[in-house]
């Protein structure tokens, strides 16, 4: 009877590790598992926040160039206006005589078809 | 991904926006600079019409063409005159002259009074109004009516002798 009860122990020893030893493995998967997947949000994670960067890099660079065509801009436009304001300076005179010349140089004439 | 290509192109498409608006404004502001040239020109002109007025033998054959002129216009047998107050012996002066003048070119008598009730205004350049009718027909022809009919017609002219000829116009006939 001691014999049978021996083998009986062992062999439940041996389920019980063998019990142990599928669980853990398990265990093991599982967290295997749950690593890889926190690698690789945390890579997507520095992907976005690269992806971020360039973008607000091309943004800043996008908003200074503006400020520098506007500033051409301006400098053109009152270049332009400076001409012209001495372009009128000069001829001014000359003009107004013509319109007065041209308000008193008054012929009366009758219509062509009066009868 | 993608999200961040659109951003980028909305960017692209705002600043391409921003130029185009400042190009107009400035065009605008240069256009606005013209106008406003010759706006002072037209009224300094007016100004000047002033001094015109202050030589008497020149204001008087000035008025007896306009008068000549206006009546040759209106074609009608009884007419009021009306001119500035001070004008009044001048016009007074010039009347017969005027009225020969009409009768030579066609033939017909002219009665004209001088309106005692309303005057030009004296700060007005000078000249006068016809009218006819019972006050139904009008005609202006006043130093600054005149200006300004001159200066509507002639627009085209002031702006090539005040800035130059157009680089952008192909056909000028």
């Amino acid at each position: 009877m001691a014999s049978q009860t021996q083998g009986i122990q062992q062999l439940l020893a041996a389920e019980k590790k063998a019990a142990e030893k599928v669980s853990e493995a398990r265990k093991r998967k599982a967290r295997r598992l749950k690593q890889a997947k926190e690698e690789a949000q945390a890579e997507i994670e520095r992907y976005r926040q690269e992806r971020e960067r360039q973008f607000k890099e091309f943004e800043a660079k996008h908003m200074g160039s503006r400020e520098d065509v506007a500033a051409s801009i301006d400098a053109d436009t009152n270049q332009k206006i400076e001409a012209m304001k001495h372009h009128v300076a000069s001829n001014k005179e000359q003009v107004i005589k013509r319109l007065l010349e041209i308000v008193c140089d008054i012929k009366p004439e009758l219509h062509p078809n009066y009868r | 991904m993608e999200y961040y290509e659109r951003k980028e192109k909305q960017v692209e498409l705002q600043k391409k926006i921003q130029q185009s608006n400042m190009l107009n404004a400035a065009r605008l502001r240069v256009l606005k600079a013209r106008e406003d040239h010759v706006a002072s020109l037209l009224e300094e002109a007016k100004r000047r019409l002033g001094d015109i007025v202050k030589d008497d033998n020149r204001y008087k054959k000035l008025l007896e063409v306009l008068m000549s002129q206006a009546l040759l216009q209106i074609l009608e047998a009884n007419v009021i005159v009306r001119c500035r107050q001070a004008d009044v012996p001048l016009v007074e002066d010039v009347l017969p002259a005027c009225v020969q003048t009409v009768k030579e070119k066609t033939g017909k008598d002219v009665n004209i009074k001088i309106d005692p009730d309303n005057y030009l205004s004296p700060t007005a350049g000078g000249g006068v109004e016809l009218l006819a009718q019972k006050g139904r027909i009008k005609i202006s022809n006043t130093l600054e009516t005149r200006l300004d009919m001159i200066a509507r017609q002639m627009v085209p002219e002031i702006r090539t002798s005040l800035f130059g000829q157009n680089t952008n116009r192909r056909f000028t006939d």
